[in-house]
């Protein structure tokens, strides 16, 4: 019974943390109709800040999220405007932007591997707080609980954005119908540049977790991370935000769930829900039909 | 000076030409009514006027100024909207929805408007905060046109309001646009059922993506050609 309490509860968490490291593709997917094949490379680079952050300027790795939010403004904008426009005026973005999105991973893999080499870079478990917090029982180290809640909150404020605020509403527009959208007066440009933002900053606030909740980052991660955002969000809802964290819990309880009882097939579990969610309910667990008329 | 007057205006999606050099125009505050079957290029040709699509070959004034090279966004501004055939975002709350109607607005004052449009449809009111995929198909037609009219437009373009529509509902957005459509506001309106003729002052019949004849709703009634194809008479 025990062990099923640490399963289910580990699961929350992880399960939290793994709906922000998706979250951020669904986003950019859904106003762009684009994968981000580069996603898990910006994770990987919100982590090398968090580790930087610590190892050189001796700062909490936590201010990493506050870098990954410049950084994804930094970034973020002028890799829009080099990239997206020109995508989307081709005869075929979604292919073009998966073979462009994937030649910027291996580009920021490259640049990795050079500016911090192959080695796995971790960040003592401590610095995030040295104890640890227990629940039905169940203890697990305060970076665990720091993620989860940084995730709740990023996942609510992103929430709040997209319920409560024009520029919010127009989002879901743009990622309703974009041409209606377009008919509407929206500026789908000014939507599509702050979506992009939105996405990457989320990736590299997710990132800065990575050592603590994976153990440790590297420059080989970022494929796995982008691959296991894939599963998160189809499992949730493709194109639906918020269906990412129901994608996010159901990956992360399973995760735990075979690490604490078949620890041997765990890593099957993105891959394993993948294929039985495409098969039986391709829409995702959030996907729902629209009335028709 | 009409309000919009389109000449020899060519365009198409890709590299499929659609429209071939099409001429009309529309006065301040009249209705003209697009006449056609499916694949004439009614369609093709608002989403042109509006800057869905891009305009080949010709030119469209409006109030006298060029609107090729606008954004949909700017044109919107200028004072013409676009209810499309699906008209709203089915995710969205009702209020959502109309509000987005005018989205350049303040918030003032797009909250004001907002009320105004709710007073007319007291149906769309009950239910401003459900999502607009729980209306029938006869109340998303009016949320559409609640949603066109908030940017208060002097040109409102409508594309097939009737479409999937029972005929009772018909009747409804006929009578809704008759009692919604002040102030001037002019309306060009792409169908296939002729029982908008009744709203129309002037029509074009569209064929293969040419005007093949206009005139006002009496000379459209009388005539043979639309009798045949239209009225089902022979």
């Amino acid at each position: 019974m025990q062990l099923l309490e640490y399963a289910l509860v580990g699961g929350v968490l992880y399960g939290l943390f793994f709906s922000l490291v998706g979250i951020g593709l669904n986003v950019v997917f859904g106003v762009l109709r684009m994968i981000n094949l580069a996603h898990g490379q910006f994770i990987v680079l919100g982590g090398f800040g968090a580790w930087l952050l610590y190892q050189d300027l001796h700062l909490n790795p936590i201010f990493g999220v506050v870098l990954a939010v410049l950084g994804a403004v930094a970034v973020g904008i002028p890799l829009y405007w080099a990239v997206v426009p020109r995508l989307q005026q081709s005869r075929d973005p979604e292919m073009l932007s998966f073979i462009l999105f994937f030649g910027l991973a291996q580009m920021i893999d490259a640049g990795a591997l050079l500016a911090f080499g192959a080695s796995e870079r971790s960040i003592p478990n401590g610095t995030l707080g040295a104890g640890s917090l227990g629940i039905l029982g169940q203890a697990f180290p305060d970076s665990w609980w720091v993620a989860a809640t940084v995730s709740v909150l990023a996942i609510l404020g992103l929430y709040l954005f997209l319920s409560r605020t024009r520029l919010g509403y127009a989002t879901r527009a743009v990622m309703a119908n974009r041409a209606e959208a377009l008919a509407s007066g929206i500026d789908v440009d000014q939507v599509s540049v702050l979506a992009f933002v939105i996405g990457l900053a989320l990736a590299g606030i997710a990132g800065v977790f990575v050592p603590f909740l994976l153990g440790s980052v590297s420059p080989s991660l970022g494929d796995a991370l982008t691959t296991t955002s894939f599963a998160v969000i189809i499992i949730g809802s493709l194109g639906r935000p918020l269906g990412t964290v129901v994608g996010g819990l159901v990956f992360g309880l399973g995760t735990m769930l075979m690490e604490t009882y078949f620890s041997s097939w765990s890593s099957l579990v993105p891959y394993a829900l993948l294929v039985i969610i495409v098969l039986v309910r391709p829409a995702g667990l959030l996907g729902r039909a629209v009335r028709e008329a | 000076m009409a309000l919009l007057q389109i000449s020899g205006v060519a365009s198409g999606y890709g590299e499929m030409q659609i429209l071939w050099d099409i001429a009309l125009a529309v006065e301040h505050g009249q209705t003209v009514l697009l006449l056609g079957a499916n694949s004439a290029g009614k369609t093709t040709l608002l989403r042109t006027i509006i800057g869905l699509l891009p305009c080949w070959q010709g030119e469209i004034l409006f109030e006298g100024a060029p609107l090729q090279g606008l954004k949909p966004a700017a044109r919107i501004r200028r004072g013409i909207a676009f209810m499309s055939e699906l008209g709203v975002f089915p995710d969205l709350t009702i209020d959502e929805n109309i509000r987005l109607g005018g989205y350049f607005l303040g918030g003032a004052e797009v909250r004001r408007r907002a009320e105004r449009l709710f007073g007319l449809f007291p149906d769309l009111a009950k239910r401003r905060g459900e999502p607009a995929a729980s209306l029938s198909g006869g109340q998303r037609k009016m949320l559409g046109i609640a949603k066109a009219l908030v940017s208060e437009p002097k040109l409102l373009l409508m594309d097939e309001p009737s479409s999937g529509l029972a005929p009772v509902f018909v009747k409804q957005v006929i009578e809704t646009l008759q009692t919604a459509i002040t102030g001037g506001t002019a309306l060009l309106i792409a169908e296939q059922n002729v029982a908008f003729l009744a709203l129309a002052d002037r029509g074009f019949l569209i064929e293969g993506g040419h005007v093949r004849l206009s005139g006002t709703r009496a000379e459209l009634a009388k005539n043979d050609a639309v009798k045949a194809a239209y009225f089902g008479l022979d």
